[in-house]
């Protein structure tokens, strides 16, 4: 496959004045100087290819969103280089504009007080697409989504979920190598994620497009990602399959129980009681996660059935979920 | 072709701006309001000096020249300031970024269609008004033409000072105090508020070898000139011409350091 992105030790340190707290530490600020230089991105490298999806994990604020500004070209790495599509982004930006869409969840690129169709239109313009590969476009979002109620509605009429679909729409619209999404289903209803999921998918496949996808919903990269990087602080943690990370924490399994008594009371006594697990509670089930490599399901199942009077129980595998965040958490890796 | 996005801004300016009906609505009456006060104004100036002509300036004078000027203010203010500082503060600035051109003329373009509305909607109804009621005492001839190439250039001149300003808040990631000063200083010295004939010789001097009197007062000029010769005119012209070059490029230049500094939060 062909290399579309190229990282190499890339690394972005922001410079950011201290600050000092009340009035007269503002009043200090007014003359002092000083900085302090904080680590955005501390020697990541990633080689992607054409038509990959990648999902790009990280809690917040671990540097997921200024990774993603110098692969648009929007931000300078302090050292180390980025290809993408074999030019260096924050030299060609406009040239690389050309080669990626880009989705903001929190944002639109859309104009506000026109119909979707106009901004359409608008971006057909700027982005110079000829009107048979507008036409193409066009009809192939019409097989995969009805976009004809949200063509002629005025962007700012829309509900969350249809201005994000039409966002994914536009970003799609010039037929771009690469598709930045960052956090594109925050704050949308299940039914919107799963359009929103499949339209991506759908994209992704008929047009090859490379996808790089932000974001903190488990369910997103179960659904799209067959490959996550994830990032932490800045350093790179993890890059690899997702069946491999489900493999490598494989001896994970989740106990789940439901006891007599209330439930978050019970819990701490059973954390407790098993300190080599983590246990947590919601008001339905007490979930308590069982290394197996350390001690077996079965015995710690037989030693709270002693002291506990257990209604009912599930055992689950680990979901990608739980994997991240022990990964954040620190820990495993 | 290359134009085509260009002019695609500028119509999708024109049907956005169309859309608010109420805010054209309320720009008028508040034009009008502030017509009436500038009336008043000078109208009680012209009153206390005794009458006749005032720095070789009748009251009619002093009137069409306020009136067209804020006419022509209306037309030309794009708040450029405004939209790239909010730009900064909210990100937005990054999708602008992520467009295939440069964010100088995005925004120029994206603002052009403003221009057209605000021509049909001020200028051009408050110049009609006020050559039916002077009967005549804006001269209709060759020298529209002159004032159509200086507006031109002076649409450019103001871009490029706004867009220097707007580049200033890269660094203070502030707006509202260094847009003020900029609005100020841009109307004071060009001769907006006041024409520039009413101003002390020395001052004049020194406006004089500013740019900011090609923006309102250069235009305004050449429009109220009857049959004016091309010896006339070109020095102004030349003048802006010169301005017009020399911001772009340094507007440009600025923008092009400034960005590399850029550090657009969170997100």
């Amino acid at each position: 496959m062909d290399e579309i992105i190229r990282i190499n030790h890339i690394t972005k340190e922001f410079r950011v004045p201290d600050r000092h707290e009340g009035l007269r530490g503002s009043i200090r600020d007014l003359f002092s100087r000083s900085y302090h230089t904080v680590h955005a991105v501390d020697d990541i490298s990633i080689s992607i290819a054409q038509g990959e999806i990648v999902g790009y994990l990280g809690p917040n604020g671990a540097g997921k969103s200024t990774t993603i500004k110098m692969m648009a070209g929007v931000l300078e790495p302090t050292s180390g280089e980025i290809l993408v599509n074999g030019c260096v982004p924050y030299k060609n930006r406009t040239r690389n504009a050309q080669n990626i869409g880009v989705v903001f969840g929190q944002r639109s690129q859309l104009w506000w007080a026109l119909p979707l169709v106009e901004s359409f239109r608008l971006l057909k313009d700027i982005y110079q697409i000829t009107d048979a590969q507008y036409d193409e476009m066009l009809a192939l979002y019409r097989s995969l989504v009805d976009i004809e109620p949200l063509l002629h509605k005025p962007v700012r009429q829309m509900s969350l979920g249809q201005r994000t679909l039409s966002d994914i729409l536009a970003a799609f619209l010039h037929d771009p190598k690469i598709v930045f999404l960052d956090e594109p289903t925050i704050g949308l209803d299940v039914s919107m994620k799963a359009k929103i999921r499949t339209l991506i998918h759908e994209l992704n496949r008929r047009k090859n497009t490379t996808v790089i996808l932000t974001t903190h919903d488990m369910g997103d990269v179960d659904a799209l990602c067959r490959r996550i990087v994830i990032i932490d602080k800045g350093k790179m943690l993890y890059d690899n399959d997702i069946e491999h990370l489900k493999k490598f924490f494989g001896a994970y399994r989740t106990l789940k129980l439901r006891v007599k008594g209330d439930l978050s009371e019970q819990a701490k006594r059973i954390a407790a009681e098993l300190p080599e697990c983590s246990v947590s509670a919601n008001e339905n089930w007490i979930s308590v996660l069982v290394n197996e490599d350390k001690q077996k399901v079965i015995s710690v199942l037989s030693q709270l059935q002693k002291s506990y009077d257990i209604r009912d129980m599930q055992l689950e595998e680990i979901s990608s979920e739980d994997v991240i965040k022990r990964i954040y958490e620190g820990g495993v890796v | 072709m290359k134009l085509r996005k260009y002019f695609a801004l500028t119509r999708a300016g024109i049907i956005e701006s169309l859309h608010f009906k109420l805010g054209m609505f309320v720009m008028v009456i508040g034009n009008l309001l502030y017509l009436i006060l500038v009336y008043f104004l000078w109208r009680s100036i012209y009153a206390s000096a005794g009458g006749g002509s005032v720095n070789g300036m009748t009251f009619t004078d002093t009137l069409i020249y306020l009136v067209l000027a804020t006419a022509l203010f209306n037309f030309m203010e794009m708040y450029t300031v405004w939209e790239i500082g909010r730009n900064i503060q909210s990100g937005k600035i990054v999708l602008d970024l992520l467009k295939p051109m440069s964010y100088r003329r995005y925004l120029f373009w994206s603002y052009s269609g403003g221009f057209v509305t605000q021509f049909f909607a001020t200028f051009l109804p408050t110049f009609i008004a006020v050559t039916v009621l002077t009967h005549g005492a804006v001269p209709l001839g060759i020298n529209l033409l002159w004032f159509a190439l200086s507006v031109v250039l002076a649409v450019m001149i103001n871009y490029s000072i706004d867009f220097i300003v707007g580049t200033i808040c890269l660094f203070t990631e502030s707006i509202w105090g260094i847009n003020i000063m900029k609005q100020v200083i841009v109307l004071l010295l060009s001769g907006a508020t006041i024409p520039l004939a009413f101003f002390p010789d020395s001052l004049r001097k020194i406006v004089d070898c500013l740019p900011f009197q090609s923006i309102y007062n250069a235009p305004l000029t050449i429009l109220l000139q009857a049959d004016p010769t091309p010896a006339e005119v070109l020095p102004t012209v030349a003048v802006q011409l010169l301005w017009a070059v020399g911001l772009t490029v340094v507007s440009s230049l600025f923008w092009k350091c400034s960005l590399r500094q850029i550090t657009v939060n969170g997100g």
